[in-house]
C-alpha cells in the first residue's frame, strides 16, 4: 500500500468525511486524543489504530473496543488485518473504507450543455409578477363576465383570493419537492409556473367556448377540452420537474409523455370502450356568445331538419345494441 | 313556474305499506250494533250486495318471489269470464312477461284463480283479461251518459282493505282532453283501479283510473271498454309478442291521430317581447306564463309554457304521448352583451322536464345542432332524438332553439314530443320552428 492512504467515513454508498492518513500509528475513536475521531455512540473511546510495519505494509489493530472491529466483506470480527486498497470496515454503527492515493477514478462525465449558462425565464422577477397579474385579472375578469346577476363582491374577492392561495400552496408544495432533492426552494419560479398553468385552466374553457360558437361546431368539444387540459398538465409538469430533478430534458420530457398519455387514456377508457351510461341529458353544445362572434353562416331549415335523419339513424344503431 | 299536477296512477305497490291495525283486544265490548238499513241512503247497500261477486281484485305475481308486486281491481263484463281492468294494472304483464303473471281474488276469498290477459287499450288505459272458468253474473256496458251532478257509486278494493263502494258525483267529460277522462267527484283511492263506478241502478258509467286527491277523480269513459270488449271477444289467442304489437300499433296510431290534429290546425302566435313565438296550439294544451318580478337583478326572463299535462302509461316508469313546450324570453337593459350571453347560455342549458323512461325502455339522446335560418331570424337549434327499444318506430324528440339576432335579448324555446315516429316529429318541430319570428 501506498505511503499515504485515505480513512473515509461511510454513508450509505456515499463518503460522508475522508481524512488524510500521512503519520502512522493513527489513532481511531471517539476520544479527543484520537487522530480520527468518530462521532458515533457504538464506537470505544480508543477504537483502533493502524500502524505501518517495516515492511511497509499497513495494519488496522483493534485496541480493546466494546463492540468489536468487523471486516465487511466477508464479514467476520478481526483483531488485526492488512489494508488493501478498498478494504472497508465496520465499527459501531459506522463503515470505514481505505483507498491509496494512486485508487483510479471514474471518467469525466461530459456535459451536455457546453454553452454559458443562461437566465431562465421563469427564474426572473418579472415574469412572476406579469404572470400573478394575469392569471387574477383572467380569473376577475371570468367571475365578472359569468355572473349576470346582481354584482356580487363577494364573489369577486373570492375570485382573486382562491387563485392566489392556490398559486402559493402548490408552488410550496413544488418548492419542498426542490429543496429534498436539490437544496434550493426555487420559490418565485415554482409559484411562476403554478401560475402560468391556472391561467392556462381559467382561459381554455372561454377559448373553447369562442371556437365552438363561432365556428358553429355541433359536439360538445369535449375532445378538445381534455386534449388542452392533458397539454397543460404536461407542460407545467415538466417545469416544475426541471427544478426538482437533475434529469436531461429529453428524457424529462419522454417521462412526461408517458405519464400524462396514460393518464388521459385511462380518464376516457370508459367512453373508448364505448360503455355508456344511460342519461337522458341532451349532449349538444350550450354556450351562447353574442350573435356578433358568429363566424360562420346559418344554414336553411330544409337542411337542418334533412339531417335530423342522421340522428334517427344514430339512435336507431343504440336502439339494436341489447 | 307552476307545479305541474301529475294525476296519481291508481294501481298499489309496495310503497308505503299501511300499519296493520291491531286486532281488537279480548275484553273490548262487540262494535256497536249495526245502523238500521232504512238510515242508509235507499238502496246503496242493495246494490253493493246484488253486484259485490262481479268485483274482484287483481293481483300481479312476480314470478320469482311467486307473491304479488301491485295490485288493482277488476269487473266481470261476460259470461265466459271476461273482466275489465287498467292497462296500467297488468303493464308489468305485458312489458316482462316473462317475469309477471296476473291472478284474480275472488269474492268469499277463495284461492286466486289465475287469469289470461285478452287484450289492451293502451291509450286509453283499458285490458280485458279472462278467467279460465266462466262466471254466473256480470255488468252490461250500456253506454248512456248520466246528466252532471248524478249520483255514482265507484267499487274497488282501495288500499287492499277488501270491497269497497264509494259515493260521489258524476261531472261529464273533462273538457279539452288529449285523452278521454270523465271527472268524477268522489273518493278513489290506490287499489281501486280497474274497478267499475256504476249509476244507482248498477250501469257502467267508466272505469276507476285515477285521482288527484281531494275527491277529484277520474274515470275511463265506458264506451272505450265496450269497444275493447268487442275486439276481445273476437280476438284469437294472444301472445306476449302479439300483445307488444299490439300496444305499439296503438301509440303509432295515437300518435298519427295527435300529429293530424296539430298539423291541421295552424300554429297561433303569442307575443313575447319583440318575438313571436308559437302559442296555445291544440284546444287539449294548458297554456301558463309568468315573469318573476326581481328588482335586485338586471334582467327579465318571461316563461311562457303549454303542456298536454296528460301522458300515456307504458309501463311504471316509462310514459309516453306528451306534447309540450317553453318559451323563456329573456331580456336586459343592464347586462353588456357577454353577461348577457352567459345568462342566455344558462337558459340554454336548461332541459325541459323529462319524460319518464329507463334504460330497458329507450336510448340515450342523440343530438345534432346548428345555426339555422328561420324566416331571417337566425337561430342556434339542437334536434335530440332517442329511440323506443321495445316499439321500435317510435321516438322522444326535443327541439331547443335560440333565437340570435340581438346582443340582450331573446327567446330560448324548447319543444317535447314523446312517442311520435321519426317523420311526425320532424314534420311538427319544423312547424313549431317557423311559428318563431322577430317583429322588428
Amino acid at each position: 500500500m501506498d505511503e499515504v492512504i485515505f480513512l473515509e467515513v461511510l454513508e450509505g454508498d456515499s463518503v460522508q468525511a475522508r481524512h488524510r492518513l500521512e503519520r502512522f500509528p493513527v489513532n481511531v475513536g471517539r476520544g479527543y486524543g484520537n487522530d480520527v475521531i468518530l462521532d458515533d455512540p457504538k464506537v470505544s473511546a480508543e477504537h483502533l489504530r493502524i500502524e505501518r510495519r517495516e515492511d511497509g505494509t499497513l495494519v488496522l489493530r483493534d485496541v480493546g473496543s466494546q463492540n468489536g472491529t468487523y471486516r465487511v466483506e466477508p464479514w467476520a470480527q478481526l483483531a488485526e488485518l492488512e489494508l488493501v486498497t478498498d478494504t472497508r470496515v465496520s465499527v459501531g454503527d459506522t463503515v470505514l473504507r481505505f483507498r491509496a492515493r494512486g485508487h483510479p477514478v471514474e471518467k469525466t462525465v461530459v456535459a451536455a450543455a457546453p454553452t454559458a449558462p443562461r437566465p431562465r425565464v421563469f427564474e426572473q422577477p418579472r415574469y412572476f409578477s406579469l404572470a400573478l397579474q394575469a392569471l387574477l385579472g383572467a380569473s376577475l375578469l371570468e367571475g365578472y363576465l359569468a355572473n349576470y346577476g346582481r354584482t356580487d363582491w363577494g364573489e369577486l374577492t373570492v375570485a382573486l383570493v382562491v387563485p392566489l392561495g392556490i398559486t402559493f400552496l402548490w408552488a410550496g408544495g413544488w418548492s419542498v419537492a426542490s429543496r429534498i432533492a436539490r437544496r434550493q426552494f426555487h420559490y418565485r419560479t415554482h409559484a411562476t409556473v403554478a401560475a402560468l398553468v391556472l391561467l392556462g385552466s381559467v382561459v381554455i374553457q372561454p377559448l373553447l367556448t369562442l371556437v365552438g360558437f363561432s365556428l358553429g361546431v355541433s359536439g360538445n368539444l369535449a375532445w378538445a377540452h381534455h386534449v388542452a387540459f392533458l397539454s397543460l398538465m404536461a407542460w407545467g409538469l415538466y417545469w416544475h420537474l426541471r427544478y426538482v430533478t437533475r434529469w436531461e430534458p429529453g428524457r424529462l420530457i419522454r417521462v412526461i409523455a408517458v405519464v400524462t398519455l396514460s393518464f388521459g387514456a385511462l380518464s376516457r377508457a370508459d367512453e373508448w370502450l364505448g360503455n355508456e351510461s344511460f342519461s337522458t341529458e341532451l349532449g349538444f353544445r350550450r354556450s351562447l356568445l353574442p350573435p356578433a362572434f358568429r363566424l360562420v353562416g346559418t344554414e336553411p331549415m330544409d337542411d337542418f331538419f334533412s339531417d335530423a335523419v342522421k340522428v334517427q339513424e344514430q339512435v336507431d344503431a343504440l336502439a339494436r345494441d341489447p | 313556474m307552476f307545479a305541474f299536477i301529475l294525476a296519481a296512477v291508481l294501481t298499489q305497490s309496495p310503497v308505503a305499506p299501511a300499519e296493520p291495525s291491531p286486532p281488537p283486544a279480548p275484553g273490548t265490548p262487540k262494535a256497536a250494533p249495526a245502523v238500521p238499513l232504512s238510515t242508509l241512503p235507499p238502496a246503496t247497500h242493495e246494490l253493493f250486495q246484488r253486484i259485490e261477486g262481479q268485483v274482484a281484485q287483481v293481483r300481479i305475481i312476480e314470478r320469482r318471489s311467486g307473491t304479488r308486486s301491485s295490485i288493482g281491481s277488476a269487473f266481470f263484463v261476460s259470461a265466459a269470464g271476461h273482466a275489465v281492468t287498467n292497462y296500467h294494472v297488468i303493464s308489468d304483464v305485458v312489458i316482462h312477461p316473462e317475469d309477471y303473471t296476473a291472478e284474480l281474488v275472488l269474492k268469499g276469498g277463495a284461492e286466486p284463480v289465475p287469469v289470461r290477459l285478452v287484450d289492451v287499450d293502451v291509450v286509453h288505459d283499458l285490458a280485458i283479461i279472462q278467467t279460465a272458468t266462466p262466471v254466473q253474473s256480470f255488468f252490461d256496458l250500456d253506454d248512456r251518459e248520466p246528466p252532471q251532478g248524478a249520483r255514482l257509486f265507484a267499487m274497488g278494493n282501495p288500499r287492499d282493505l277488501g270491497t269497497t263502494i264509494v259515493e260521489g258525483t258524476y261531472n261529464g267529460f273533462i273538457h279539452d282532453a288529449l285523452y278521454e277522462r270523465l271527472h268524477f267527484s268522489g273518493a278513489i283511492n290506490p287499489g281501486m283501479s280497474g274497478g267499475p263506478t256504476l249509476t244507482g241502478e248498477g250501469l257502467v258509467v267508466g272505469v276507476n283510473v285515477a285521482t288527484m286527491g281531494n275527491q277529484v277523480g277520474f274515470l275511463v269513459p265506458v264506451k272505450h271498454a265496450r269497444a275493447l270488449l268487442v275486439r276481445a271477444l273476437e280476438a284469437k289467442d294472444s301472445g306476449a309478442q302479439a300483445l307488444l304489437a299490439t300496444v305499439r300499433a296503438q301509440l303509432l296510431d295515437n300518435q298519427q291521430r295527435v300529429t293530424e290534429r296539430l298539423l291541421g290546425a295552424p300554429v297561433p302566435q303569442q307575443t313575447l317581447g319583440s318575438y313571436r313565438v308559437p302559442g296555445r296550439w291544440g284546444t287539449f294544451l294548458k297554456c301558463w306564463g309568468d315573469t318573476p318580478h326581481d328588482p335586485e337583478v338586471p334582467y327579465t326572463v318571461t316563461n311562457y309554457q303549454c303542456s298536454s299535462e296528460e301522458d300515456i302509461f307504458v309501463s311504471s316508469r316509462h310514459r309516453t304521448g306528451v306534447v309540450a313546450f317553453l318559451h323563456q324570453h329573456a331580456t336586459s337593459q343592464k347586462l353588456g352583451a357577454l353577461r348577457f350571453s352567459a345568462l342566455y347560455s344558462a337558459l340554454f342549458s336548461q332541459d325541459p322536464d323529462a319524460v319518464e323512461a329507463t334504460r330497458q325502455d329507450v336510448t340515450n339522446y342523440r343530438c345534432q345542432s346548428e345555426f339555422v335560418d328561420v324566416a331571417g331570424l337566425p337561430v342556434r337549434a339542437a334536434l335530440c332524438m332517442r329511440a323506443y327499444r321495445k316499439f321500435p318506430g317510435l321516438y322522444d324528440l326535443v327541439l331547443r332553439a335560440a333565437t340570435l339576432n340581438a346582443s340582450t335579448s331573446g327567446v330560448d324555446t324548447s319543444l317535447t314530443l314523446a312517442g311520435f315516429t321519426a317523420d311526425n316529429g320532424r314534420k311538427l318541430a319544423r312547424r313549431y320552428l317557423e311559428g318563431l319570428s322577430w317583429t322588428k
